[in-house]
């Protein structure tokens, strides 16, 4: 990379498609930090105790990091779903909704599906799977419809995430579904406690960092989902969906399928992440609980601009982002609302280069 | 159920559905020149917070409205900018836009007014029209809304007749079916997107003001919750058409108020699932269980010389 500077006249590394990504990058993270120490300043807040109070957030003990890695494996798992139907020029805007769905799956498995006394780890495997399965299904339909129908996915999985939100706060609201029981006035309208068994061991349990097997789990399925896009036939049939779906047709490709199963596969991913988010560090379903995560998936998965290991950058550095965000305002007394306009800066600049960073370089 | 319980009832009804017809209806002069604005919860949200803040600094309502509505155009020159100069996927930069607004009024109202803040601040008058001011019900409850409501009206008629019968409006249907026919033809597909988009931002920020500054007085963080989103799927539940798109938020105003409705007539239905409806309807209209929808033929796609 550093030749390729050196070799270069300004005026070329506008030319060359690797340079110009780290331009877009490098002048959009300038832009975002420079508005938030702005912001930060006209809060009146010094900036070193703000980011203090940031830094302590998301890396100051083992804990924070630990708690940053687990945050940032919901946004990877998303992300690896939107990056995978992006393949087919599907855009997911569902994740919120397919975490609740998965949460409100492995619940209701953990709680009620009598997976407490299940050997070897299953106690905690089934859940998952089932979150997953449920996560699948809500995705799929979508897909289904956009195959079928036409209808434009990026409306239908938006308007199932506000339907999924208010099923998961309806499930915690009514005793009959998944609401603890009422033994006082004051019981709040969240679920019990997952049993233990239910709960995602610590991979270091020894370590303080608090970093449970989801690591693993998103790791692998990243690894396996890069490979499925790029070696085989169905990641070419993803491909060939996306490019130009009346020439896939032709060539045998079976675009209803392909359609369904991309944003099944997307609707799965964010429904195991809402296992995680569950089994790993909320042990109960309460309203609000999909958090927004899902929205920042959805971001992770276009920075990452169609590459796993993109996703797992981007997700990483939103995981210490909110993290250290929360801490910001509960220690500096700055909103955690800062970090939301940083997002929508770099993902309005990444937007609005796309054109530019796509069109062909010079080879070099 | 009484005539007093279904006099709140319609009230109610038009009251929730009111920033939704006059959203949408913005929205759909933007859609129908090709761009799909997204940004429309975003924009609802920032007009919702500028006439808050600029009526409680001028102490008037009026000027606060104004304030909101003058106040959104720079954010809908960037939508503009975006998706029209830069080519950008308007879906992302509508994201994008309501993610800014959401963090963006979240701050500047946690700055003026501190965390925990119920500040009353001056409101809009509700207005009833002149004849039907005296019918009992009718006039003092359903039709005693907000003046902004009527004013919206008048603008949504405007608008059908502009787009139905005029140079104008002719060319802004234009572009978002054939926008090299409207280039070749000399007009600026350029011009008529930017202004397509402005104005459907300043409608979404009336609306934005009609619930902060007409209905509760007061700004509270993300108030919009979804309702952009809401005023989108109205025009796709009302086919592209505007008297069916305004019908459409009625029904989802009226799916909204059962909510507060049911309970009154002593019907046990969980809350959840009344505030979800009206997305459920969308839903359903969406994924076309109401016939073919046609969107204009350019919607969503850039226009490259």
């Amino acid at each position: 990379m550093n030749n390729l500077l050196i070799k270069l006249t300004p005026a070329q590394w506008c030319t060359n498609s690797h340079i110009r990504t780290l331009l877009v990058m490098g002048g959009a993270t300038m832009i975002a930090v420079l508005v938030a120490i702005v912001m930060i300043i006209s809060f009146g807040v010094p900036v070193s105790e703000a980011l203090e109070a940031f830094a302590d957030g998301a890396w100051g003990s083992p804990y924070a990091i630990g708690a940053s890695i687990n945050r940032s494996l919901v946004f990877a798992l998303v992300g690896i779903g939107f990056v995978l139907a992006n393949r087919a020029r599907l855009t997911n805007v569902g994740g919120e909704g397919q975490i609740a769905i998965g949460g409100i799956a492995a619940t209701a498995m953990s709680l009620y599906g009598g997976c407490e006394n299940l050997p070897y780890g299953l106690a905690y495997i089934v859940p998952m799977l089932c979150a997953a399965l449920a996560g699948g299904v809500w995705g799929a339909i979508p897909g289904w419809l956009k195959a079928r129908l036409g209808t434009n996915e990026v409306i239908s999985t938006l308007l199932l995430s506000f339907i999924a939100i208010w099923l998961l706060y309806w499930c915690v609201q009514s005793v009959d579904l998944l609401r603890q029981p009422m033994t006082s006035g004051g019981t709040l309208p969240e679920s019990l406690t997952i049993p233990e068994t239910t709960q995602l061991p610590l991979l270091w349990p020894d370590s303080g960092l608090g970093i449970h097997l989801g690591l693993a789990i998103t790791l692998v399925l990243g690894v396996v989902v890069a490979a499925v896009i790029s070696r085989t036939r169905f990641g070419f049939s993803l491909r060939a969906v996306g490019y130009n779906p009346q020439a896939a047709k032709r060539a045998g490709v079976a675009i209803t399928w392909t359609m369904v199963a991309a944003l099944a596969i997307a609707g799965a991913l964010g429904g195991l992440g809402g296992a995680i988010m569950l089994q790993g560090d909320q042990y109960s379903l309460k309203a609000g609980f999909s958090s927004g995560y899902g929205f920042d998936g959805l971001v992770v998965g276009l920075l990452a601009r169609n590459s796993i290991t993109g996703v797992f950058v981007a997700a990483l550095l939103f995981g210490f982002m909110r993290s250290g965000g929360i801490n910001m305002e509960m220690v500096a007394q700055i909103p955690a609302a800062l970090v939301l306009v940083v997002q929508a800066i770099v993902i309005l600049i990444l937007a609005g280069s796309a054109l530019w960073l796509s069109r062909k370089g010079e080879k070099v | 159920m009484s005539m007093e319980l279904l006099a709140i009832f319609a009230a109610s009804s038009i009251r929730l559905a009111a920033p939704l017809i006059i959203a949408s209806a913005g929205e759909l002069i933007s859609e129908r020149a090709g761009v799909l604005n997204m940004s429309v919860e975003g924009m609802m949200l920032t007009g919702a917070f500028l006439g808050v803040a600029g009526a409680s600094i001028t102490g008037s309502a009026e000027w606060g409205l104004l304030i909101g509505v003058l106040g959104v155009i720079p954010l809908a020159l960037l939508q503009a900018f975006l998706s029209v100069t830069l080519r950008a996927n308007q879906i992302v930069t509508g994201i994008g836009i309501n993610i800014l607004a959401l963090g963006a009024t979240t701050l500047a109202y946690r700055e003026m007014f501190g965390a925990r803040s119920n500040a009353v601040i001056p409101g809009l008058d509700k207005w009833s029209p002149p004849l039907l001011r005296d019918v009992p019900l009718l006039g003092s409850e359903v039709l005693n809304q907000v003046w902004l409501f009527y004013l919206g009206l008048l603008v949504l008629l405007l608008c059908a007749v502009v787009m139905r019968r005029t140079a104008l409006g002719i060319s802004l249907n234009a572009v978002g079916v054939s926008p090299r026919a409207v280039d070749q033809s000399g007009l600026s597909v350029t011009w008529l997107r930017y202004g397509a988009v402005i104005f459907s931002g300043m409608m979404a920020a009336a609306a934005g003001c009609l619930l902060s500054i007409g209905n509760i007085h007061t700004f509270t963080e993300g108030m919009t919750n979804g309702m952009g989103y809401l005023a989108i799927a109205a025009i796709i539940f009302g086919n592209w058409k505007i008297g069916r798109t305004a019908l459409a938020c009625l029904l989802f105003g009226a799916a909204s108020a059962l909510q507060f409705q049911l309970p009154l007539l002593g019907i046990q239905v969980p809350t959840a699932l009344l505030i979800m409806l009206p997305y459920l309807l969308a839903f359903i209209a969406v994924a076309g269980l109401m016939g073919r929808q046609t969107a204009p033929a350019a919607l969503t796609q850039p226009y490259q010389r």
